[in-house]
């Protein structure tokens, strides 16, 4: 499928994925169990919007069932389908929804019928009670109800479904390949005009079938097909990371969603979460000080110990909110739903656009589309993601919080050195991850080892690990130029983003040792500087 | 009791909300920057997989189920020297006895069980099943002994419950358990300097095993039979025998458990140097004619966990003085940051003699470094660990009490008091 | 059973134990100061070992700090540096170095010109003042001579391929050669774990005997800095004649050898020269009052009460504990003294983690006066009994500047100084 025509490197696919999120790999598996081949692009890697920036929850429906009947019996559907066939990928923790005091009571009151309309299970229990199972709950909660909120670790579930297409001989990746334009021709895409964004190297890849799955770039990705009947608002949302898990269960508030109000265990951490705040880009998405103060702030009002909880970071993801279904200016009350946009009437016969939806209901966005492109393609294969497991393999399972150093520990092989400390990541996984994961096909950085790990997202934040797992790229020969230490600036660089906002209190000792590291024993704010009189960089 | 049940049925503790509970704000597990000062300054690092800082690591992990069955606190000598070297002075070993304590007593090292039993089976409290009666009666044995061999002590007293004595004394079982005229040393220093002291027939035992298993009400009970039997005489002032982590046991359970103790506490090294500078101890190290190097090993339960550098600088006072200026050698590093021998926290007798040789091994290469012939320490358990050490990486040295060389040089050092001298030193005192 | 309250009277104290109190702590003594020295453990003990004085400045490897240090006396006048000349800032670079190399760690002349230390990523940093066991290093790198660098398996964040990746281009005369540690196969490594087993004599043949055998005609061998603890330069010299090359240490990421070797070294010989010196506590509080201060201070057995004619504060910034930010602002810790920092969160840290102007909240700390006495709000002396050093001063961006012990000693040399006249001027 691959091969080059005079200058240019030139793939052909049968569908091609633009978007390497949920949906797009998603799509990518849907495909490859129905037999057809796929070729899933990125601009920058698996993960790189929404997917990566998101509060890991995978909805019971429950945060819905007041406004969006229709959205919150999907979450319910999927998330029970999901628990099944996913099960790595899943935390089946429980949720409970609390009202606080000065929250609407009548709100709170109609909650389990709302629950009961879409098919939910909710029980109502004690104040008391609530408090026994969390703790850190206020005093102040005068209302709880329980849900079947689970936690979804969505590294874990596109790395798989990469895999799974990989392996099952359907589906290629390629990373850092940005769309730029298409090749336009009676009616279809003959082909997407891509860029290696590494190289910089122009590429053409010729496809049957299109699939835009660019999530909150889906409208710019439109548009460049010609098409102007995806119209998306940007809703920025932005949470923050504890240093360790502060709840058992996923902790809602009880009320219409707002700021601050759901706390959602990630495994070893807790997100606390969200903002919602309209943006013009969705590239312009890093999160502030004010965002994460003022969640901060509601947050204790539900759980008070966060309010003098470290937080190890901060991160933001968008949200893409079509137009079409009348959204409001708080991107919040738009809908959760999902649009399959097929542009025939934009007289493309072989590009399709899926857009919005949820991580909880992926796999059915997925469904749709491949029920789609698989017609198109004249492919009569039923889809088959809702009866055949995700499956899972070593390369793939370090995203997984604790799970390197529980199986670290138990091997205690000192040999095997660790490269990560706080997350106790050893240099095997490093290994197997450069070796065998999804994109392992290119040239791995470090930052595309910490995305398919825990490296980076313990308390140091890449202080240390980013030092010494390039050591171990360079041992490896993974690295073997000076590009490796660019490489680890730009690693620090990006880690950097997300921790600016909050340093205070017991993570800015952690930042002004990783500075000094960073730049006093490794130089990298003088990587390429002159030294002046002798020739030697410095 | 828990015992019979499995190691995997053991209860599962919550280790962040014990760091949480257990240690100040500034200092908690959530003030860890993961710089790994702690483990590398800990020579239990690397035993099954652990060290400090992971054991922070994995409890912020939530993975709690490994840290309440590791098998690693019992390789942890409880020493802080990794509270020591953090910049956040977090105190791993408070987590590490709270972690013992989970364990069922029948999963408990034998050696450290069995030794806090037999300690819970007499009031003499010792670990090495002395009964009060029996101490009583081979103290007046041995000083009986000591009266008919040597004429300048044929009147010495070896008091027992002296009511208002100014000070009491407490004793480490080895000495009433198998070798008593190691008793004698000691007798003399005090007969020589006038000493008003005596020995408690209750709780007089030194050792505290109990504490090590981790269990608090096993340890209070020890403390609180050996401060009642204090009380009880009335003594103005304690003197910690040459032992390490008895001193800490008392004035750490007294403090720990709120109990009441009505006199001051001291150590026996302390007085020593008290009594060489107010010439009440003529020593000196006349006897060192071959100037025989000698190093010391602070116990880590006397130094950093209790006194501090005053008692640093005692030792060193009255191992200079004993041995002479320019033979004293002492180890790197020493004082507060000095390395925990690995014979504490109960490792001497939890029966894991690789990983407590392995934890000594920086120690004897301290000791090898500074080319020493003794090593002096006031201190049991670093005793008999230096020696086993020195017997298994073939060290040239031996361990002596601070005891004997004061005898030695004030010549009034007996014939059998002299187990642990060389054959350099064995003669000295005797000749006339 | 109670706490023994111990009660100590000092000339002065001084409150810190990184590079400034140690520095102060020297400069004090030598004037002949009846001296405390307080302070827990920091930032030291993660030092490289290298002496910056002034390296960069505004993105620029300065080549002459000493002229890089009249420019920046123009373009930041408000910089400790600026308050004093650099006469006076090279003899306490001298005095410093000096006090070091007497105490066990021998240490390289501060000279004219900076000289290019050797970083375990395989650049080079410019500093001022090197280690014994770390200048063959500067010598090899600068002539490009035959080096062998050995890492050894199990040693975290130390590649001496990385090194030669890296210096490659500058510097082609390197090889590489990964030996097991004697004695420690398999394991985890730590540097001062190897350290300590080189100081012991039985320890470093074996290691010496597997370098022998891959030296392969180097002239120069540099290895991770495991060269002993206590006695660094004897171990160098022993293991430079055993090897039959000259050897040199490089620098590795904490936890590593250097900083814990000047800790252990300060805190062994101070005393010994007449320091009083409480090692392992942290003030808990002060009393600031007309004729001194009052140190608190709590043991696990004693409560202490330091008393002091005039105070020293080095106590370094957000790691080291001196500084404490937040979610609304900085302040000290230790007297709640007035902290220069710019307004708002927002303003701490730029966008770009990396960005060559450094961050703002770097330059955050004390305002000082020409004494080195911290300013209350309206720019008088707190105390005049109360002085600052080190990293705790405002103005100043030490990691970007690369002028972490140049500043923690020349600023302790110019406060002693201060604390000094006063003192005698007052007894
Ligand atoms: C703050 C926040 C919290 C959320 N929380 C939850 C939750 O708790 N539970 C839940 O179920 N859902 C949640 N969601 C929704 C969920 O994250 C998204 O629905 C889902 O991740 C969307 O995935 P996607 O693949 O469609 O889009 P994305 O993940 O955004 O993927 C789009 C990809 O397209 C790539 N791309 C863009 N332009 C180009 C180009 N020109 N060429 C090539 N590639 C390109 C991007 O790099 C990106 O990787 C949340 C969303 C946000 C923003
Ligand atoms: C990773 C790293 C690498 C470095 N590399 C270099 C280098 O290559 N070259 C160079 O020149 N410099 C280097 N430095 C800088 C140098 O070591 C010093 O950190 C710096 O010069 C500041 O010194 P200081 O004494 O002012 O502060 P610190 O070193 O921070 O010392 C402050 C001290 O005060 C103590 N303290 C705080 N509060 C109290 C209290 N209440 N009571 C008692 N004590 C207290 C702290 O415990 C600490 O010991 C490096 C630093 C780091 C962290
Ligand atoms: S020394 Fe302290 S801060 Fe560093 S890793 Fe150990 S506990 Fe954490
Ligand atoms: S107390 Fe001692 S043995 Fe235990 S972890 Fe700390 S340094 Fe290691």
């Amino acid at each position: 499928m691959s091969g080059h025509q005079g200058a240019k490197r030139h793939y052909e696919t049968e569908v091609l994925i633009i978007g390497g999120g949920v949906t797009g790999t998603g799509i990518m598996r849907d495909l490859a169990l129905r037999g057809i081949h796929s070729l899933l692009i990125d601009r920058q890697d698996l993960n790189a919007g929404a997917s990566g920036g998101n509060h890991g929850l995978l909805h019971s429906g429950g945060r819905y069932v007041a406004a969006d009947a229709e959205t919150a019996a999907e979450c319910r559907a999927e998330s029970e389908l999901l628990k099944r066939l996913a099960p790595e990928c899943i935390d089946p923790c429980g949720g409970l929804f609390v009202a606080v005091e000065g929250d609407d009571p009548e709100f709170a009151a109609r909650f389990p019928d709302h629950c009961a309309v879409a098919g939910i299970p909710c029980e109502e229990i004690s104040p008391t009670e609530a408090r026994k199972m969390e703790p850190a709950l206020s005093e102040k909660v005068y209302a709880a109800y329980q849900v079947p909120d689970a936690t979804v670790d969505p590294f874990r579930l596109t790395l798989q479904n990469v895999n799974h297409a990989r392996r099952l001989g359907f589906g290629d990746f390629l990373p850092h390949m940005g769309v730029e334009g298409f090749d336009i021709e009676g009616g279809e895409l003959k082909a997407a005009r891509c860029r290696d964004l590494r190289s910089g190297e122009e590429v053409l890849i010729s496809a049957r079938q299109i699939v835009n799955a660019g999530g909150a770039w889906a409208m710019n990705i439109a548009r460049l097909a010609g098409c102007a009947d995806v119209n998306l608002i940007y809703s920025k949302g932005t949470l923050i990371v504890s240093n360790t898990r502060l709840s058992q269960r996923v902790v809602n508030r009880l009320r219409l969603p707002g700021d601050g109000d759901i706390l959602v265990p990630g495994g070893t951490v807790s997100l606390l979460g969200t903002s919602s705040v309209t943006i013009e880009d969705p590239d312009d998405a890093r999160p502030t000080i004010a965002e994460v103060d003022k969640i901060l702030a509601e947050g204790a009002v539900m759980m008070p110990p966060l309010a003098d909880t470290r937080f190890i970071r901060a991160f933001s993801g968008v949200r893409p909110l079509l137009m079409a279904s009348g959204a409001a200016e708080d991107g919040r009350k738009a809908s959760r739903g999902f649009s399959l946009i097929t542009h025939e009437d934009q007289n493309l016969s072989n590009f399709v656009t899926i857009a919005g939806g949820k991580l909880t209901t992926f796999r059915l966005m997925a469904e749709k589309t491949g029920d789609l492109v698989a017609q198109r393609l004249g492919n009569s294969a039923p889809c088959a993601t809702h009866t055949v497991p995700l499956p899972t393999e070593n390369a793939v399972g370090w995203t997984e919080p604790g799970f390197a150093a529980r199986d670290w520990y138990q091997r205690a092989d000192a040999s095997d050195m660790i490269l990560c400390e706080c997350e106790m990541t050893p240099q095997s996984a490093v290994d197997a991850i450069v070796s065998d994961a999804p994109g392992s096909e290119h040239h791995m950085s470090l930052q595309a080892i910490a995305l398919r790990s825990r490296v980076g997202k313990g308390a140091c934040q890449g202080a240390f690990c980013a030092m010494r797992v390039t050591s171990h790229l360079y041992d490896r020969g993974i690295y073997d130029s000076p590009e490796g230490l660019e490489l680890m600036r730009d690693f620090v660089t990006e880690r950097f983003k997300g921790v600016r906002p909050v340093l205070w209190g017991r993570q800015l000792p952690q930042m002004e040792l990783a500075e000094t590291l960073h730049c006093g024993l490794t130089g990298l704010d003088l990587l390429g500087a002159k030294k002046p009189g002798s020739g030697r960089a410095s | 009791m828990m015992s019979g049940q499995d190691i995997d049925q053991m209860e599962v503790m919550n280790f962040q909300k014990l760091a949480h509970e257990l240690l100040p704000g500034g200092a908690s597990f959530e003030s860890c920057i993961a710089c790994g000062l702690c483990a590398s300054g800990c020579p239990a690092s690397g035993f099954y997989g652990m060290d400090p800082r992971r054991f922070i690591r994995m409890a912020m992990l939530g993975l709690n189920e490994e840290l309440s069955r590791t098998p690693w606190v019992w390789t942890c000598t409880q020493c802080k020297r990794c509270q020591y070297v953090c910049p956040m002075s977090i105190d791993v070993s408070v987590l590490v006895a709270a972690a013992r304590s989970n364990w069922p007593k029948a999963k408990v090292p034998k050696g450290i069980m069995r030794s806090c039993d037999a300690q819970l089976r007499d009031v003499s409290t010792s670990a090495m099943g002395v009964r009060s009666e029996d101490f009583v009666e081979i103290v007046e044995e041995t000083a009986e002994e000591l009266r008919g061999s040597d004429r300048r002590f044929a009147d010495i007293k070896v008091p027992v419950d002296k009511k208002g004595a100014e000070f009491i004394i407490n004793q480490n079982s080895r000495e009433p358990a198998a070798e008593p005229e190691e008793l004698a040393p000691l007798w003399k220093i005090f007969d020589y300097v006038g000493a008003d002291w005596t020995y408690a027939s209750k709780g007089w035992a030194a050792e505290n095993f109990c504490m090590f298993t981790g269990d608090d009400e096993l340890w209070k009970q020890m403390v609180k039979t050996r401060v009642d039997a204090i009380n009880e005489l009335g003594c103005k002032t304690w003197i910690n025998t040459e032992c390490g982590h008895s001193f800490y046991t008392i004035w750490k359970g007294v403090e720990r458990f709120g109990l009441k103790a009505d006199f001051e506490a001291g150590s026996l090294v302390s007085y020593y140097a008290k009594w060489i500078r107010e010439g009440k101890l003529p020593v000196n190290s006349d006897w060192n004619r071959d100037n025989l190097k000698f190093t010391l090993q602070d116990p880590c339960q006397l130094v950093r966990k209790s006194i501090g550098d005053p008692v640093a600088d005692d030792l060193r006072f009255v191992a200079r003085t004993l041995v002479g200026e320019d033979n004293f050698i002492d180890m790197q590093p020493g004082g507060n940051a000095n390395y925990c021998c690995g014979g504490g926290g109960g490792f001497l007798q939890a029966g894991m003699s690789e990983q407590r040789r392995a934890y000594g091994r920086r120690k004897f290469d301290q000791i090898a470094t500074t080319k020493a012939d003794y090593v002096l320490t006031p201190c049991h358990n670093c005793h008999s660990q230096m020696e086993d050490l020195g017997e298994f990486y073939g060290g040239q040295y031996r361990v002596v009490h601070f005891w004997t060389l004061i005898c030695l040089s004030l010549g009034i050092l007996g014939p059998d008091e002299r187990k642990y001298l060389g054959p350099d030193l064995a003669g000295i005192g005797l000749e006339t | 059973m109670k706490r023994e309250l111990r009660r100590v009277e000092t000339g002065l104290a001084i409150i810190g134990a990184g590079l400034a109190g140690f520095a102060a702590s020297i400069f004090a003594l030598r004037r002949g100061l009846d001296t405390a020295q307080l302070g827990h453990t920091g930032a030291i003990a993660y030092t490289t070992g290298y002496f910056d004085l002034l390296g960069v400045m505004d993105g620029r490897v300065l080549d002459e700090p000493w002229a890089g240090l009249d420019a920046l006396r123009e373009a930041e006048p408000a910089h400790p540096f600026a308050r004093l000349g650099n006469d006076e800032i090279r003899e306490a670079f001298e005095i410093f170095t000096d006090a070091i190399s007497d105490m066990g760690i021998a240490y390289s002349k501060p000279g004219d010109h900076n000289l290019s230390a050797l970083l375990p990523s395989g650049v080079a940093k410019p500093t001022l003042s090197v280690p014994a066991t770390m200048l063959p290093g500067v010598e090899a790198f600068r002539t490009g001579a035959k080096t062998l660098i050995v890492d050894f398996p199990g040693l975290q964040g130390f590649s001496a391929t990385e090194f030669k990746v890296n210096f490659a281009a500058s510097w082609p005369a390197l090889s590489v050669c990964r030996i097991e540690f004697p004695g420690f196969e398999g394991q985890q490594l730590y540097p001062e774990v190897l350290a300590r087993s080189l100081e012991a004599p039985h320890g470093r043949e074996p290691l010496a005997e597997k370098i022998r055998a891959v030296l392969d005609g180097a002239e120069y061998v540099g290895l991770p800095a495991v060269l002993g603890m206590h006695a660094p330069d004897e171990v160098h010299a022993d293991m430079e004649r055993r090897i039959g090359a000259r050897l040199f240490e490089i620098p590795t990421i904490p936890p590593a050898v250097p900083g814990i070797r000047l800790r252990e070294m300060f805190e062994r010989e101070l005393p010994r020269r007449g320091l009083v010196l409480v090692p392992q506590l942290k003030v808990s509080r002060s009393e600031l009052g007309a004729d001194g201060a009052v140190h608190h201070l709590q043991g696990p057995l004693e409560d202490l009460e330091i008393s002091a004619r005039a105070t020293l504060l080095a106590t370094g910034r957000f790691l080291s504990g001196g500084l404490y930010a937040d979610q609304a602002g900085l302040r000290e810790t230790l007297l709640g003294l007035p902290v220069v920092q710019p307004s708002g969160r927002d303003n701490w840290y730029r966008r770009d983690y990396l960005d060559p102007r450094g961050h703002q909240l770097n330059r955050a700390g004390l305002e000082t006066d020409a004494q080195f006495r911290p300013l209350d709000a309206a720019g008088a002396p707190v105390n005049p009994r109360l002085f600052a050093a080190g990293a705790v001063l405002a103005h100043q961006d030490w990691v970007r500047q690369r002028c972490g012990a140049g500043l923690a000693i020349a600023a302790a040399y110019g406060a002693v100084k201060a604390a000094a006249e006063m003192l005698n001027g007052s007894a």
